[in-house]
C-alpha cells in the first residue's frame, strides 16, 4: 500500500502516430527528445519530470504510436500492456490523448477507446492550423461536452501555447483517481460503433470556416452537412501537396528509380563527403600521438598511452564523420515522411522473398546499428516475416564496420576517394542483396525452418511530408554519434590495454634492460620483432595459425578478429597496435596505419601480409561474419530462444571463412597478390 | 467489387467489410467502415500496394488486404 502512495503520479501521453505526443513530450519535458514520423518507431518509451517551471510534481511519459486499443504487432501489444499497468511506473492517473484534427474522424477512435476503459482523460486536439487552411475548425466545448473529458486546442510545438494545457494536467491529477476495466472485447462490431458515433459527433464539432458567417443560420448548416457528408469536400482530401509529391514519388515508373537513386547516393555520401574532415582528423591524431611520445620520452608508459590508447582510439575517431553522415541521412529521411512511402515502394518485392513492407526501416536501421534494428523489426505483425527480417538484419553493414571497411579501402585505393566511395556503395548493395537471396533462401524452405501462422498484411499510414526540422536531426544524430563513441570507447580502451600488455609481455623488460645502443633503429626493430613473437599475443595467435594460413593471413590478424567479438571496430584499433607495435620505427612518426599494414610480413617468409587479395578477403569476411556478441544477445530475447541466433552464427560465420577463402585464393589464382 | 478491383484516380464508397477476412479488424480499424468514401490515389511498382485517400489519411494497403473491403462507385448504385 505504501509504495502505491509514495510513487509518483504519471501522465502517460497516448496518440495514432505522428499525432504530436512526442513533440508535446519535448515541449513539457524540456527535453529534446527525438520526433519520428514513421509509423512505430518510437520503441522505446521515454519518461521524463516536467519541466520545473510548470510546477507539476508527476512523471511524464511518451509511448509508440497506436491506431487502436486492439494490438496487432508486438510493439502494439507491449504499449498497450504497459498503457494498462506499466511494471515500474504502474497505471497512469492521468492519460493525454493527442489527436490530430486534420485526420479527425480516425484518431478520435482511440481517444474514444481509452475514454471508454476508464482512464482520466485529456484530449489534446494538434494541427490546429492544418485544419484551418482546410478551411475548418473543432468545436473544442462541444467536443468536452459529448466526450465527458476535458478537450483543449494547442500546437504542441509552441510553448508558450501550453499554459491552459498544464493547467488541466494539474486539475486532473489533483481530482481522485478513477477505476481502469480493461477492456479485451473491442471486436470489429465495436469499432464500427464508435465510428458511426464518431461520424455523428463529427458532423456536430467541426465548424466550416467558410460558411460560417452566413446570413442564414439554416442555410449554413445544412451546407456544412452537405460539405462533410458529400465527396470532394476539402475536409475529405488528404494534404494537397502531399498528393502533388506524391504523384513523383510513388510513381510506377519514378518511384521506384527514385528510391534506388536515395538509397545510392547515401550510401556513396557516405565516402564523398567524409573524406575531407577524415583526413583532417587523421593528421591531428598522429600529431597528437607523437606531441605525447616527445612529451613523456621513450618509455613504457609513453608507448601504452601513444600507440595503445591514443592510436587505438583515433582510428576510430577517424570514421566518426562518415557515422555521423549516415545517421544524419536517415534522420533527414525519417523526419522529411518518406520512409513509409520507401516501406510501400518496396512491399510488393520483398514480400516474395517472404518479408514485408514493414521489414525496410528495420533494414534500414541496421545499416546504423543491429540492435536497434532488430527491436524496430517488432513493428512487423506477422511472426514469421518478423522472424525472417531478425535474421537477415545481420547482413546489413552496420556502422561499426565501417572503419573497418574505410582501413581496407584506403589501403586498396590508397587517394582515390571516389572510387572507395563506389566500392563502399557495392559493397552495402551486395550485402542486401545477399540478405535478400537468405531471406529467398529460407522462406522457400520455411516450412523447416520459420514454421508459424501466416496471415501476412501490409497497412500503413502514409504521413504528410515536412521539411525536415533541421535542428531536430542534428541533435538526433549528436546524440547518435555519442552513443556510438560512448559504445566504442571503453570497450576500445580496454582491449586496447589488453592487447598492448598480451604483445609486450613477458618480455617487456627485455628491451629495457638490454646493453645493446638504443638508438640504432635497425636493432630497435630486431628487438620488437623478437619480443612480439615471443609475447602473449603470438601464443594464442599461433593456436589460430592453421585457420588463417588458407585466408592468407597470420596470428596478428587472428588476434584482431578474435577482438572484434567484443565489437568489430575494435578490428582497427587492434590493428593499429599490433602493427605499430611490430612494425615501429621512430624516425617517422606520422607513418599512417596503412603504411605500417603495407610494409608488414609474413612471419619468416617475406611475404606481404597485407595485399590486394587478403584485404578483399577481409572485407568479404566483415560482410558476412556474425561477430557481435550484443547482436547475438537481442537475437535471442527477441526470437525467444536459441535457435535462430545459433543458426546465424553456423551459417553467417561458416560462410564467411568460405567466401574469404574463396575470394583470396581466386584472386591470387588470377595474379591479383 | 472491391477496392483492389479501382483503377488509380478512381473514387467509390465502402458498401461492406468482410469479416471474414483475417485482416478486416485492422481495415476497420484505420477508418474503412461502409459509407465511407475512398479514392486509390497511386498504385506502386506492380500495382501492389495501393495508396488510398480516406478521411483525410493517405493509407498504403496491400491488394491483398484491400480485398475485404467491398465497394460500389458512386454513379451505380
Ligand atoms: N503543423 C503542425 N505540425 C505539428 C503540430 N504538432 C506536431 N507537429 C509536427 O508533427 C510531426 C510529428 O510529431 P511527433 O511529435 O513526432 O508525433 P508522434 O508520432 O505522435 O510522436 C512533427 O514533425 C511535429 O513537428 C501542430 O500542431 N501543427
Ligand atoms: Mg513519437
Amino acid at each position: 500500500m505504501s509504495i502505491d502512495t509514495e510513487r509518483k503520479k504519471l501522465v502517460t501521453l497516448v496518440g495514432p502516430p505522428n499525432s504530436g505526443k512526442t513533440t508535446l513530450f519535448n515541449t513539457l519535458s524540456g527535453k529534446k527528445h527525438k520526433t519520428v514520423n514513421y509509423p512505430g518507431a518510437t520503441i522505446e518509451y521515454s519518461i521524463s519530470s516536467f519541466l520545473e517551471q510548470f510546477d507539476i510534481d508527476a512523471q511524464l511519459m511518451d509511448s509508440p504510436g497506436i491506431i487502436s486499443l486492439i494490438p496487432v504487432s508486438p510493439d502494439e501489444k507491449v504499449t498497450i500492456d504497459n498503457l494498462y499497468n506499466h511494471p515500474e511506473f504502474g497505471k497512469p492517473d492521468v492519460v493525454v490523448v493527442t489527436v490530430d484534427t486534420s485526420q479527425f474522424s480516425r484518431h478520435l477512435l482511440l481517444a474514444r477507446q481509452i475514454l471508454d476503459s476508464g482512464f482520466r482523460t485529456i484530449v489534446v486536439l494538434t494541427m490546429n492550423d492544418l485544419l484551418k487552411e482546410k478551411s475548418f475548425e473543432i468545436d473544442e466545448m462541444m467536443l468536452s461536452e459529448i466526450l465527458g473529458c476535458d478537450v483543449i486546442k494547442c500546437d504542441p510545438r509552441d510553448v508558450k501555447e501550453i499554459e491552459p494545457l498544464v493547467k488541466l494536467i494539474k486539475d486532473n491529477l489533483e481530482s481522485k483517481t478513477v477505476q481502469v476495466h480493461k477492456r479485451d472485447k473491442h471486436t470489429e462490431e465495436d469499432i464500427l460503433c464508435i465510428y458511426r458515433e464518431i461520424e455523428v459527433l463529427e458532423k456536430k464539432v467541426l465548424k466550416d470556416l467558410n460558411t460560417e458567417h452566413h446570413e442564414n443560420p439554416l442555410i449554413a448548416q445544412a451546407n456544412k452537412e452537405l460539405v462533410i457528408a458529400g465527396r470532394g469536400s476539402s475536409i475529405k482530401m488528404p494534404d494537397s501537396l502531399t498528393m502533388k509529391i506524391d504523384s513523383v514519388l510513388l510513381h510506377k515508373v519514378w518511384g521506384i528509380f527514385i528510391f534506388l537513386s536515395i538509397m545510392a547516393l547515401m550510401f556513396t555520401s557516405i565516402f564523398w563527403v567524409a573524406s575531407p574532415v577524415m583526413d583532417l582528423v587523421d593528421t591531428g591524431i598522429h600529431n597528437f600521438e607523437s606531441f605525447v611520445n616527445m612529451g613523456l620520452g621513450d618509455n613504457w608508459y609513453s608507448d601504452l598511452l601513444a600507440k595503445g590508447i591514443i592510436g587505438g582510439l583515433g582510428v576510430v575517431l577517424v570514421f566518426l564523420p562518415q557515422i555521423v553522415i549516415l545517421f544524419f541521412v536517415l534522420g533527414l529521411l525519417e523526419d522529411s515522411g518518406y520512409l513509409a512511402r520507401g516501406a510501400m515502394i518496396i512491399d510488393k518485392p520483398l514480400s516474395m522473398l517472404g518479408l514485408n513492407g514493414r521489414s525496410f526501416v528495420p533494414m534500414l536501421s541496421g545499416f546504423a546499428c543491429a540492435i536497434p534494428a532488430i527491436l524496430a523489426a517488432r513493428t512487423i505483425q506477422n511472426k514469421r516475416e518478423r522472424y525472417l527480417t531478425i535474421f537477415i538484419i545481420p547482413l546489413m553493414s552496420c556502422s561499426a564496420r565501417l572503419p573497418v571497411y574505410g582501413l581496407l579501402l584506403s589501403f586498396l585505393f590508397p587517394g582515390k576517394y571516389f572510387l572507395s566511395g563506389l566500392i563502399l556503395s557495392l559493397i552495402y548493395i551486395t550485402g542486401v542483396i545477399i540478405s535478400l537471396i537468405v531471406a529467398g533462401i529460407i522462406n522457400r524452405y520455411k516450412r523447416a525452418i520459420l514454421n508459424f501462422e501466416d496471415n501476412s498484411s501490409f497497412i500503413m499510414e502514409l504521413p504528410v511530408y515536412r521539411i525536415p526540422k533541421l535542428m531536430n536531426v542534428f541533435k538526433d544524430t549528436y546524440s547518435n554519434a555519442v552513443q556510438y563513441l560512448q559504445k566504442a570507447g571503453p570497450t576500445i580502451v580496454i582491449f586496447s590495454l589488453i592487447l598492448w600488455t598480451l604483445t609486450n609481455f613477458p618480455n617487456r623488460t627485455v628491451n629495457d634492460t638490454t646493453d645493446m645502443p638504443k638508438g640504432d633503429p635497425s636493432v630497435q626493430r630486431l628487438i620488437e620483432a623478437e619480443r612480439i613473437n615471443n609475447s602473449y599475443a603470438a601464443n594464442i595467435g599461433k593456436v589460430m595459425e592453421p585457420v588463417m594460413k588458407p585466408l592468407g593471413l597470420d596470428w596478428r590478424v587472428g588476434v584482431s578478429l578474435i577482438a572484434t567479438f567484443a565489437a568489430r571496430e575494435v578490428f582497427v584499433s587492434s590493428l593499429a597496435l599490433i602493427f605499430k607495435v611490430t612494425e615501429s620505427d621512430d624516425d617517422n612518426m606520422s607513418r599512417s596505419l596503412i603504411n605500417e599494414m603495407k610494409n608488414a610480413k609474413i612471419n619468416g617468409t617475406g611475404q606481404n601480409l597485407f595485399t590486394t587479395a587478403t584485404a578483399a578477403g577481409l572485407i568479404v569476411f566483415f560482410m558476412l561474419a556474425l561477430q557481435c556478441i550484443s547482436t547475438i544477445a537481442i537475437t535471442k530475447k527477441e526470437t525467444g530462444g536459441w535457435r535462430i541466433p545459433v543458426m546465424q552464427i553456423i551459417i553467417y560465420t561458416g560462410a564467411a571463412y568460405l567466401f574469404t577463402f574463396l575470394t583470396v585464393n581466386g584472386l591470387r589464382f588470377f595474379g591479383v597478390n | 467489387m472491391t477496392v483492389a478491383d479501382l483503377h488509380s484516380g478512381q473514387t467509390a464508397i465502402i458498401k461492406n467489410i468482410d469479416f471474414s477476412h483475417p485482416s478486416s479488424c485492422r481495415v476497420v480499424e484505420y477508418g474503412f467502415t461502409p459509407g465511407q468514401e475512398l479514392q486509390v490515389i497511386n498504385k506502386s511498382i506492380f500495382n501492389d500496394p495501393l495508396s488510398v485517400s480516406l478521411r483525410g489519411a493517405l493509407i498504403a494497403i496491400r491488394k491483398q488486404d484491400a480485398r475485404c473491403i467491398e465497394v460500389f462507385l458512386p454513379n451505380e448504385h
